[in-house]
């Protein structure tokens, strides 16, 4: 059985970090193709994680994922420029 | 004030990010693997510190604002007290966990609602882990924001 809390907590956290991420006043530009690799990397580290808090529904860590996802999803939708 | 190289730059906000979510996952594994919200919330502040210390306190694309920090810090504060409060009134102690009800105190349906939704029957021990790791994470960025602050105003002002 999926367990539903650390999803759905960590899309929560995820996107009240993600919506502080603003990247239009810094002298380094980070296109979508950086975030590609981020996401790339963030699977990496979540399959290399196991089902990590010891929960056999999934083989991957379900709570980095989607505060991964979240942190993104919190990023394109409530982060403004300053 | 920022002193981060070219390459600092480049890798600093990717592990940042990385660092955020390995802290959402100490918070929520809290319940049932060594961490919790403490811990979770210092390595939550751990990649706020890396991006404001690299790419300086007026540049850093993980900067926090302070209403920002100031609603976060008040959230985890007062959700720890009402869930202490919620089980003061309906269990008879505070911070009875009504989630899993280990006295059969607790109506059914408020037992439901507390009950985090995964297999281990937890109550709102995860909930209090978020709540804590909130504060944690908000008050240690707080710390490091504002030095970082004082040291660019003494910075301007010599």
């Amino acid at each position: 059985m999926l367990s539903l809390g650390p999803i759905i907590f960590g899309l929560i956290l995820g996107i009240i970090i993600g919506s502080q991420i603003k990247l239009n006043n810094n002298d380094t530009h980070f296109t979508l193709g950086a975030f590609v690799i981020v996401l790339i990397a963030g699977l990496i580290v979540a399959w290399q994680s196991g089902n990590y808090p010891f929960y056999t529904d999934l083989p991957i860590s379900t709570a980095f994922l989607s505060a991964l996802i979240g942190i993104f999803v919190g990023k394109l939708i409530f982060a403004r420029s300053k | 004030m920022s002193q981060g190289s070219i390459i600092l730059k480049l890798i600093s906000l990717p592990i940042s990010i990385i660092l955020i979510c390995l802290g959402v996952m100490t918070i929520l594994g809290g319940h049932i693997t060594p961490g919790g919200g403490f811990q979770g919330g210092a390595m939550i502040a751990s990649g706020i510190i890396l991006s404001v210390l690299v790419y300086g306190i007026g540049n850093s694309p993980l900067e926090l604002s302070h209403l920002y920090i100031e609603v976060l810090e008040s959230v985890g504060a007062l959700g720890f007290v009402i869930f202490g409060l919620i089980g003061l009134f309906v269990g008879g102690f505070y911070l009875y966990n009504v989630g899993t009800d280990l006295l059969n105190v607790v109506p059914q349906a408020i037992q439901t609602v507390f009950h985090y939704p995964d297999v281990t029957n937890a109550g709102i021990i995860p909930y209090l882990n978020i709540f804590v790791g909130l504060k944690v994470f908000a008050g240690l960025s707080a710390i490091a924001i504002a030095f970082a602050g004082f040291k660019k105003y003494v910075e301007e002002g010599e």
